[in-house]
């Protein structure tokens, strides 16, 4: 088992930088391309909601992002810590089977990234303890 | 993120290299529908796209949005099985002709 974190800076500049650190990750455990792009894929969509919505409603400008990963012998665990305001993206309205089979022209333009996010990982669960955000992703390999 | 346009024809070609996230996805939106004011028929070169987020469906949808709205047509080329992926998870494949050269791309677009 091994623990490293990263701390970002909560701007969509980092969000490149924060796949690599996952993808230089994940790859070493032995997660495959299409494992490895569904974890980032998942990060990617709840770190750009801290980003754009999550530090500016809480009126924080130099917002961090710690993204922790822990190796174990089967999974790995990615948790992204941010002190922005609370939010839980297990209680967020997703996109209903009917919206999805809507044609293009008439969906709904939000929801999609929480759902990509959530269908992404074996498991998501978030916490809010201390104060902070804790989003945290299980991937089986 | 790069994009570059060329013409075949009446057919703009967008190649686009890197990956389409929140950070890319303004611009690339913004330069294909300037590219889209001017004609209806558009293909997404996807070859050189590693990474695909939401904000890159959202760019597909604005565009496809527009081309619907004036008759148009848009063909991606060279889409992972990773992107595909994504594409199936909300619904986004069953409206996007997907082709795997660019000659197959420009055949079904000029058909």
């Amino acid at each position: 088992m091994s623990t490293e974190t990263q701390t970002f800076n909560a701007v969509v500049d980092e969000l490149e930088p924060i796949r690599d650190f996952v993808t230089e990750k994940a790859l070493a455990a032995g997660a495959d391309n299409r494992k490895n792009y569904a974890l980032c894929l998942a990060i990617d969509e709840i770190a750009t909601n801290i980003m754009r919505y999550g530090y500016p409603l809480a009126g924080i400008t130099d917002g961090k992002i710690d993204v922790t990963i822990t190796t174990g012998e089967n999974t790995l665990t990615i948790i992204l810590e941010d002190s922005a305001v609370p939010f839980d993206p297990m209680h967020h309205m997703l996109p209903t089977d009917d919206d999805l089979n809507k044609p293009l022209e008439d969906r709904p333009i939000g929801g999609l990234g929480i759902m990509l996010a959530q269908q992404s990982v074996d498991e998501l669960k978030y916490e809010y303890v201390n104060s902070k955000n804790r989003n945290i992703f299980i991937v089986n390999i | 993120m790069n994009i570059t346009f060329k013409k075949s024809g009446d057919v703009e070609i967008a190649e686009i290299e890197g990956s389409i996230d929140s950070k890319t996805a303004p611009e690339l939106q913004q330069s294909i529908l300037n590219v889209i004011a001017a004609t209806s028929k558009i293909i997404l070169d996807m070859t050189k796209v590693g990474f695909v987020s939401s904000a890159g469906l959202r760019v597909l949808l604005m565009v496809y949005r527009q081309l619907k709205g004036k008759d148009g047509k848009i063909v991606l080329v060279g889409v992972s099985d990773e992107i595909k992926d994504v594409m199936f998870m909300t619904g986004f494949i069953s409206f996007f002709e997907i082709e795997k050269s660019l000659d197959e791309a420009l055949h079904k677009i000029s058909a």
